[in-house]
């Protein structure tokens, strides 16, 4: 599975590297994170991670393989 | 308030270990208010409703200023508060609940003893909610509890209880929920009910007033559209707004600061606490970042972090200007979730390579405090194992691997462990979690590379060899060594002087656990009064949680001892005992070797109470490895009796002929299965094979004489039968269970001989000895000679009520016919018999069984009279009946 989430703001490099497993872009007042996510229970880990780090997630997506 | 202690009621038993834990009441302290924080009255108004429902929720993300808002509204309220801040390891039921308890207990409001606690993770008996729901209903004030962090709790299984309690305690709860997340409660119904009272993410929003109020207080005095376009950049975040103001404040133009803040597209937190660590000064932003590893931390702690001696200002500034970290009061503190989340992301970033470092020392000092658990998991974490190893068995833990509240935790803490860490402390730890999750092959290969590298290692240490010892004992207790177990005994007596006093203290488990293995042992060896030595200690030791399991297998032997001796009544009583035991520790019934519950099933069986029997047995379900031989044994034996006294005797003499592995034979297993195969075979009706495999053992065994006399009756030989009787072994003096057997041998001899007078002074006796245990089944074995003697006088007397129903209780049937006693037979119906015996309870006619079976109308008639004989019954319908309760159709 791939997934695209995006948060509100632009994250700095060092709280992106708390998620190494992703890619991220920034554009238009959001970050975009992208990449491959092993299951279900590494998804509701990575959005307690997002909530624990103070960032919102606006938008979450899978991607087409 | 303190109505237990008023009354004098026997205190709660307490599952967390308080041993000289500091860390353990920070998580029961409201977290303190720091200077200028402000009162939303809109939102304290609204919480005063969480008196009036019974379930409050507070809801928002990290930052959202929900753990203030509750802990100042809680902190003026006139009801008792109790609040938890909720651990990662409350996943497990068992863990949460003592805690909650202990909770209760911290807030000075504990519940009663007889609520109990649990002490194994995984697992709260029932019994424990009702109670403790029952406890606070019926105090005359309401119980405010408060749940912090709760989104780190997100078992299902925990939320159902939870809810449970609630219910159950009406008015005497009022449950406030303070989370990230929706908790798995039915939130929909207490809604739907106007049960509930919420409050979410835009509640905690900061109004534009609420803001200015909020950034004056910090010294940061905005206009009007400044403050509205931060609340708006912000979303009225109370973090975003907290570090606004740290970091504005220390500006030249705050006004500017914010402007470009707004236009900035930078994630909130993530900017601003950037921000205001860069404006920290070194030796405080290095201090931050040090200990976002640590969750709570005293000034102490820190320095042993920051290898410095400033903590205490430190923090105590830090408090005071409201960044980052919260006071809870005797000296601790802890960092806001949020902050220690980003500064750890910093950390890594600056000092790449420090973390473990850092952790390594925390487990260090944590250890010195006597915050052993914490000191494990930091140890851990660091994946420092050998020191984490050493911790464990230096500090004389290892016992905690079998036992208490945590010792699932700390067995999987130690998964991670690999194989390079080596040593006798790190295979001594493999071990007992090889040992306690009864892997015995891989548990004594560690155990025996333990004791070689400690043999060729000049640093013994007392508690590491005294681990040893244990391991030991409990490696000879599964193997069914006596004389390793004497070895290991004796090797832990000598070492008890070289370890500190304090520590034996601490850890009663370590000896009860040795002196449980060691009274098992000898129990098998058939050294029952030294067994009951070892165990009586146990059974009769206090202490809390790590001591509830071994207090119940000691019982659970001490009751097998007696059952053996064959005293039903003390063996039942232990029994309970031990099952009392469990449940108020919210032990599985079957916890530990689950011999309580086999000693109560074959005292059951005595009592021909079958199906109650059979339900313990199934279940004390079995462990693929882990029973010692004496649980194997009494298992296989009682299922035999059961198999017996359901009428199944070629079942019961196969399970007499199952054998236990073991280093040394036990000679009580092996009488007691030669018991069974004779009362099996004598069943069958096969008195020389029931003689021969009893009489070989009936000269130092009552129990056994008394089945061989049985047998020789069975046989005809009256003479041989009294000579047996008569010389029972003197050293074997078994209670009721087995006198009671010995009486009617000697009744049915003088019946035998027409001795009608003798034989009912016998079984007079027999009566008087058996009924008050209720002791159903020796009367039943006896044979169908006994049932006309009952039928009379003061026999029927005697016997009525117990063994047969109380005369006069039918008056409709009139006097009592042979037919309605109990069946006292056991002999084994013929496969044919069992055909005939399905077909009639088809109520096919005699002449339709005859041509169902291809038989002729007479055979069938034969095998009916044979059927009545044997079920001591004169009627087709009785016969059904009766061979339904016997589970022979």
């Amino acid at each position: 599975m791939r997934y695209e989430i995006r948060v509100a703001g632009h994250m700095s490099e060092t709280l992106a590297k708390v998620f190494p497993e992703l890619d991220h872009v920034l554009m238009s007042g959001q970050t975009v994170l992208y990449g491959p996510v092993v299951d279900e229970a590494h998804l509701h880990g990575l959005l307690n991670r997002f909530q624990a780090l103070g960032l919102r997630v606006v938008e979450m997506r899978q991607l087409p393989e | 308030m303190a109505a237990t202690a008023e009354t004098g009621a026997e205190p709660a038993p307490t599952g967390v270990d308080p041993t000289g834990d500091p860390l353990l009441r920070t998580r029961f302290a409201l977290p303190k208010r720091p200077a200028g924080f402000l009162r939303r009255t809109r939102l304290t108004g609204h919480l005063d409703q969480a008196l009036v429902t019974p379930l409050t929720m507070v809801n928002g993300p990290a930052g959202a200023g929900k753990t203030l808002l509750v802990a100042d509204w809680a902190a003026g309220l006139r009801e008792p508060v109790v609040w938890l801040t909720a651990d990662p390891s409350d996943q497990a039921p068992g863990i949460f609940w003592a805690y909650l308890l202990e909770a209760l207990r911290a807030a000075g409001v504990p519940v009663a003893g007889e609520v109990g606690c649990p002490a194994e993770a995984g697992r709260v008996d029932r019994r424990t909610l009702t109670r403790l729901a029952a406890d606070l209903e019926s105090r005359d004030h309401t119980t405010v509890v408060v749940l912090d962090e709760f989104d780190r709790v997100t078992s299902p299984e925990i939320a159902e209880q939870l809810q449970f309690v609630l219910h159950h305690a009406g008015h005497g709860l009022r449950l406030v929920l303070v989370t990230r997340t929706e908790p798995l409660l039915p939130l929909h119904r207490y809604r739907a009910s106007g049960e509930m009272t919420e409050i979410r993410d835009a509640d905690l929003a900061f109004t534009a007033e609420e803001a200015a109020e909020l950034l004056s207080r910090h010294g940061l005095h905005l206009n009007h559209s400044a403050v509205r376009a931060l609340v708006d950049r912000t979303q009225g975040w109370a973090a975003g707004l907290r570090l606004c103001a740290l970091a504005a404040r220390e500006v030249a133009d705050p006004h500017l600061y914010v402007k470009q803040f707004e236009a900035d597209h930078s994630a909130v937190a993530d900017f601003l606490l950037a921000e205001v660590l860069d404006r920290q000064p070194p030796a405080t932003q290095d201090l931050l970042l040090r200990i976002s590893v640590l969750d709570r931390c005293c000034p102490d702690l820190v320095n042993a972090l920051t290898l410095r001696t400033d903590a205490e200002p430190v923090l105590a500034a830090l408090h005071r200007e409201n960044a980052f970290v919260q006071y809870l009061g005797h000296s601790w503190y802890a960092l806001h979730p949020l902050f220690a989340e980003i500064l750890r992301a910093h950390l890594r970033e600056r000092r790449p390579g420090l973390e473990p470092e850092l952790r390594g020392r925390a487990a260090r000092w944590l250890r010195r405090s006597g915050a052993l658990h914490e000191a494990l998991v930091q140890g851990a974490a660091a994946d420092d194992w050998e020191f984490t190893a050493d911790a464990v068995v230096d500090d004389l833990a290892i016992g905690q691997l079998f036992t208490g509240l945590h010792s699932e935790e700390l067995s999987a803490l130690f998964a991670r462990m690999g194989p390079e860490t080596t040593g006798p402390a790190p295979d001594l730890v493999r071990a007992a979690r090889e040992l306690a999750h009864h892997d015995l092959d891989h548990g004594l290969s560690h155990l025996r590379r333990a004791g070689r590298d400690l043999a060729g290692n000049g640093r013994d240490r007392a508690p590491v060899l005294l681990g040893r010892a244990l391991l030991e004992a409990l490696a000879a207790r599964m193997t069914g060594s006596p004389d390793r177990a004497e070895r290991a005994a004796e090797e832990a007596r000598a070492l008890r002087q070289d370890v500190p006093a304090h520590v034996l203290e601490n850890h009663p488990e370590v000896t009860a656990l040795l002196l449980t293995h060691l009274g098992s042992a000898r129990l098998w060896a058939g050294r029952f009064d030294d067994a009951r030595d070892a165990l009586s200690a146990v059974a009769g030791h206090p202490g809390g949680a790590a001591m509830a399991l071994p207090r119940c297998e000691a019982l659970g032997h001490l009751a097998l001892i007696d059952h053996l001796n064959g005293r039903p009544g003390p063996a039942e009583h232990k029994a309970l005992a031990a099952a009392g035991q469990a449940e108020r520790y919210s032990l599985p019934p079957q916890s530990g070797s689950g011999l309580a519950q086999l000693v109560l099933a074959a005292v059951l069986i005595d009592r021909d109470e079958l199906d109650d029997a059979e339900a313990l047995l199934d279940a004390a379900v079995s462990r693929p490895l882990g029973d010692d031989p004496v649980t194997q044994a009494c298992r296989t034996l009682t299922r035999g009796r059961l198999l017996l006294a359901r009428g199944d005797a070629r079942a019961a003499l196969a399970a007499a002929d199952a054998s236990v592995p073991a280093a040394v034979s036990s000679p009580w297993a092996e009488d007691h299965a030669a018991l069974l195969a004779s009362a099996a075979h004598l069943a069958r009706g096969h008195p020389e094979s029931a003689r021969a495999v009893v009489e070989r053992v009936a000269h130092h065994r009552t129990a056994c004489a008394v089945e061989a006399a049985r047998a020789r009756l069975a046989a005809g030989q009256v003479e041989g039968a009294l000579d047996v009787i008569d010389s029972l072994p003197e050293d074997d003096r078994p209670g009721p269970a087995v006198t009671v057997r010995a009486t009617l041998v000697r009744a049915q001899a003088a019946h035998m001989t027409g001795d009608l007078v003798t034989a009912r002074r016998f079984v007079t006796r027999a009566l008087l000895d058996g009924r008050r245990g209720h002791l159903r089944r020796p009367f039943l074995e006896a044979g169908p000679w006994l049932r006309p003697l009952l039928s009379t006088g003061r026999l029927r007397e005697l016997s009525g009520g117990w063994l047969l129903p109380r005369p006069g209780r039918h008056p409709d049937t009139g006097p009592t016919t042979p037919d309605r006693h109990p069946a006292l037979a056991v002999e084994e119906l013929s496969a044919r018999e069992r055909d005939v015996l399905r077909l009639l309870a088809e109520m096919r006619s005699t002449e339709e069984i005859a041509a169902g079976l291809h038989v002729s109308v007479n055979t069938v008639k034969t095998h009916l009279k044979s059927i009545y004989r044997k079920l001591a019954v004169g009627r087709r319908s009785d016969a059904v009946r009766r061979a339904r309760e016997r589970r022979l159709l």
